[in-house]
């Protein structure tokens, strides 16, 4: 019972780094209508960037903390000038090949920058050794951080999309992109403020993720980024809540599958690895994706001939 | 009513059913003509490169000597690019599906190789054999339920896949205790460079005379038409689904070759075979070649191949002024750079710059007709 | 072919559409005789494209039977109708634009030629005598409709007026049985409605094919039509020979809604 409850915790946690990059993915695609492939790597370099500031300038790691995440959004407008708005028109494949070469340039160019990030190395937080035993569930201070600012983002992005003049231009942005233009919202802005948002918010889960591993490389978000990617689709690309939803789903089985699969081996394989887990939960998203192409939130689309 | 308007075609000299047939033939005999006399500059222009590529290996030898760098390996390696960038290229710039997933077929194959060749030591034209036919069933498998998925969904389950694979072969590296798929029983003769550089361009020769062929036939036609519009190729008769499948089938075959030959050239299998780096490099070589062309294809490949070899050439670490840049590094982001340039600038390739061309001619001798 | 009054080519029984909550076709019947010149009219909406869709296969009605020289039409997916000898234009074109105009004319013959991936890798054989043969078809079908000169044209390139008439060459190298023609007069200058109408009748006469359009245009309906049928909110209001439908008072008030004199202007 015990050690259900600590693998719902841990489903929980990571989840909800899932559950942000989701998000994150599903707010620009909606808007823009790019799918960000370098979503993990701007999420990484942001990280990267934070802990040189702690590493080289040995700043405080609040006011690292701070100006990582001023920077984070400026990242996110230099981006979208710079690489959206020039593929804005191509088609989707193109967008999505875009993507993945910015990928790559991110992690090359953090790599000539930050080469002693090339391998993995400890990431410090105020948060460390902090962890208390909840009803026999072991518990972290990050732990508790990131669940605390991942309903703080939930609560505080509902109401900045439901009640704020720009978070309704956003969803108007998003439902209808000539229609919008139309009735005068400043589509130009809103597409700078979608970019900065998703990359402030690929920052923190960086971050968090970092200081839940306590270890950062320039390649460390690259494996959550699949899951990332399944959270965002099976909550059907076009609905907030649902991508976070989404990748709280993910985090829960892909921390069950580890806790059912651990140890357990096969002659010399071990099913407890994390490529197994991977490729189970990727074979699952495949199927649910057959049966429900729109996602488990999503809206069915139809065909115009 | 007599004046001819722009842009109508020229009226009818006689009543139609009689004149139609002396006017149709006149014409179609000067069609006749231009045909025959492309397809002798054709046949010329693939005879002169086939003796290029026969005589490279003694040129190599006399300019390069045995410099360690601009091996004749290298130029090898350029056409097992060449046949991967093809093979992406039905896919993708034919039959236009957003598929990211080839770089899985090009790993997989690799080890179905390695493990028939080293461990379980069969004859190396079998393992071959058997690589390609995984892949061909791999890329139906994959193929058909991607036809229910649309462009954005199938981009990120192929490239998903990608990752997947990549990892499953990692994974079974770990099984076996090891790096890499080392391919330490291959036959001796391979292991020369002049013989692996003969096998693999007589068989990139081979692929592109059937794929030349092939692609201006009824099946180069339907995939053309499919990406075209493909609401009409179905309304026409082109059973759209079953043609996409062949892509998909074609494809994985074409890059599973791709990949075992690479697993020959490099002696090792690696699960970074199946990566997103390299499924980059395979979209680099078609985007910057140009989509849906043969000759954008070897652009494509020769542009992959090189271009870490020139910037290899560049001192490591390279110093400008006072900063000092890594090399290994600096090739990818160049790499990224140039690949994000072409896809800005010019979404359908540098080889489209001939089609402009051409139309652009075109276009000005219309105008030029109409005075 | 001769035209028989007693063998309707086309039979559409029951007919009923519906998008969502949309009744877009309802219970329409509809009968097409070899030889026809048959043109489906109606006010914008009111389900004319849908009923051409449906015969293309692309709409699958929710009730209703279509018959096609006795062949049940609706188990068939849209790319076997073509082997029963229907073919169609769209109001959209729809061509294949990166292709040339000859290609166009290659690809609709799909269904005819035969050469699959084994055969097309090959320079010689089979697949080389199809193409010949089907090169041959396409050019003598661009030279009756006036397109021989644009035959090694890409289709983007062409002016609109040249690429409707490519699109009608696509339909008709295929010498169908019944050619769907949807809104064959949009975007052509009234002055040259007439020459569309002499040449839709001679395309019926050489060729022999059946044709069913979907127009607006009431002077080629008048000048070219055996036989029409109005549709207003996807039910049949009127049918007729044309002169007495289209003076029809109910189906002047549903297009217009005021009295309206056709044909003596």
């Amino acid at each position: 019972m015990q050690a259900l409850l600590q693998v719902i915790l841990a489903g929980l946690v990571t989840g909800s780094l899932y559950g942000l990059l989701a998000l994150g993915i599903t707010l620009v695609y909606r808007t823009t209508g790019v799918l960000n492939f370098a979503y993990g790597a701007i999420g990484a370099v942001c990280a990267c960037f934070m802990y040189i500031l702690l590493s080289q300038a040995r700043l405080n790691f609040w006011l690292a903390l701070l100006i990582t995440l001023l920077c984070a959004p400026l990242l996110g407008v230099v981006l979208e000038r710079g690489f959206a708005r020039p593929v804005l028109n191509a088609p989707i494949f193109t967008k999505a090949i875009a993507t993945l070469a910015l990928a790559l340039v991110l992690q090359a160019l953090a790599q000539q920058l930050w080469p002693q990030l090339n391998s993995a190395l400890h990431f410090p937080t105020p948060f460390e050794g902090h962890a208390a035993r909840v009803g026999g569930v072991y518990i972290s201070l990050v732990d508790v951080i990131i669940l605390v600012i991942t309903l703080l983002i939930m609560v505080g992005l509902n109401l900045f999309l439901t009640r704020s003049r720009l978070g309704i231009a956003m969803r108007a942005t998003a439902d209808g992109l000539s229609a919008a233009r139309m009735v005068g919202i400043p589509v130009g802005l809103i597409f700078l403020f979608v970019w900065a948002l998703s990359a402030f918010i690929a920052a923190l889960a960086g971050i968090l993720l970092a200081s839940l591993q306590s270890l950062i490389d320039i390649q460390f978000m690259d494996s959550i980024l699949l899951f990332a990617f399944v959270g965002a689709v099976l909550g059907g690309l076009d609905s907030l809540p649902g991508a976070l939803i989404g990748g709280i789903l993910i985090g829960f089985i892909d921390n069950l599958l580890a806790f059912l699969l651990a140890n357990h081996a096969l002659g010399t394989l071990n099913i407890g690895d994390p490529g197994i887990r991977e490729a189970l939960i990727f074979s699952g998203f495949v199927l649910i994706l057959f049966l429900r192409p729109q996602g488990l939130f999503g809206k069915t689309l139809a065909r115009r001939v | 009513m007599t004046t001819r308007k722009a842009g109508e075609p020229p009226a009818a000299k006689a009543s139609p059913s009689a004149a139609a047939t002396p006017v149709a033939s006149g014409r179609l005999r000067g069609q006749l003509a231009s045909v025959q006399g492309r397809r002798l500059r054709n046949g010329l222009l693939a005879l002169c490169a086939l003796l290029v590529l026969a005589l490279l290996p003694t040129i190599y030898d006399q300019i390069f000597g045995f410099s360690a760098d601009f091996e004749l390996h290298r130029v090898t390696f350029i056409g097992i690019l060449i046949i991967a960038a093809l093979a992406q290229n039905i896919l993708t710039g034919y039959a236009a599906q957003p598929s990211l997933g080839n770089a899985a077929f090009f790993g997989v194959s690799a080890y179905i190789l390695a493990w028939l060749n080293t461990d379980l030591n069969q004859p190396y034209w079998l393992g071959i054999l058997v690589a390609m036919l995984v892949s061909a069933l791999l890329g139906f498998v994959v193929g058909a339920p991607a036809l229910r998925l649309s462009g954005v969904y199938l981009a990120i389950v192929t490239l998903g896949l990608v990752l997947v694979a990549g990892a499953l072969l990692n994974v079974w590296d770990t099984a076996a205790g090891r790096q890499s798929y080392e391919l330490n029983n291959l036959p001796v003769a391979l292991t020369d460079d002049h013989v692996l550089y003969f096998m693999v361009f007589a068989i990139v020769v081979v692929i592109i005379f059937l794929s030349y062929h092939l692609l201006r036939s009824r099946v180069g036609r339907a995939w053309v038409a499919i990406r075209d519009n493909e609401v009409a190729a179905e309304a026409f008769g082109v059973p759209v689904a079953r043609y996409k499948l062949l892509a998909f089938v074609v494809s994985a075959t074409l890059t599973g070759l791709a990949g075992a030959l690479y697993a020959t050239w490099a002696t090792t299998a690696s699960s970074s075979m199946s990566s997103a780096d390299q499924t980059i490099a395979f979209l680099a070589m078609i985007v910057v070649g140009g989509l849906g062309s043969i000759s954008g294809s070897v652009l494509g490949a020769i542009f992959v191949g090189l271009l870490p070899l020139l910037l290899g050439q560049l001192p490591d670490p390279f110093s400008i002024g006072p900063f000092q840049l890594q090399i290994s590094s600096l090739i990818t982001l160049i790499y990224g750079l140039l690949l994000l340039l072409a896809l800005i600038f010019f979404p359908t390739g540098l080889r489209s710059l001939g089609d402009y061309a051409k139309t652009a001619v075109q276009s000005l001798a219309q105008r030029g007709d109409k005075r | 072919m001769t035209a028989s009054i007693l063998t309707p080519l086309l039979e559409i029984r029951g007919l009923t559409v519906r998008f969502g909550g949309l009744q877009a076709v309802a219970n329409l019947d509809l009968s097409v005789t070899e030889g026809q010149i048959f043109a489906l009219v109606g006010p914008n909406g009111a389900g004319k494209t849908t009923v051409l869709n449906c015969i293309s296969g692309f709409v699958r009605p929710v009730g209703g039977t279509i018959t096609f020289a006795g062949v049940s039409l609706l188990p068939l997916s849209t790319d076997r109708r073509v082997a029963l000898g229907i073919a169609r234009t769209f109001q959209q074109l729809q061509l294949f634009s990166t292709m040339t105009v000859l290609e166009n004319l290659l690809v609709a013959q799909h269904a005819q030629l035969k050469a699959g991936l084994l055969q097309g890798m090959l320079p010689f054989g089979q697949a080389r005598l199809e193409d010949k043969r089907a090169r041959i078809k396409a050019q003598a079908t661009l030279a009756q409709l006036g397109l021989e000169d644009y035959a090694g044209r890409v289709v983007a390139t062409l002016p609109f007026g040249i690429q409707k008439l490519v699109g009608v060459a696509r339909a008709l190298v295929l010498r169908p049985r019944l050619l769907l023609l949807d809104e064959p007069a949009a975007g052509v200058p009234h002055s040259e409605v007439e020459k569309l109408a002499e040449n839709l009748r001679r395309w019926r006469d050489e060729i022999g094919t059946t044709l069913l359009l979907i127009e607006h245009n009431m002077h080629l309906i008048q000048a070219v039509a055996d036989h029409v049928c109005v549709l207003n909110y996807g039910s049949k209001l009127a049918e007729g020979p044309a002169r007495m439908v289209l003076t029809n008072q109910a189906v002047l008030e549903a297009y217009l809604g005021r009295d309206t004199q056709i044909g003596e202007e």
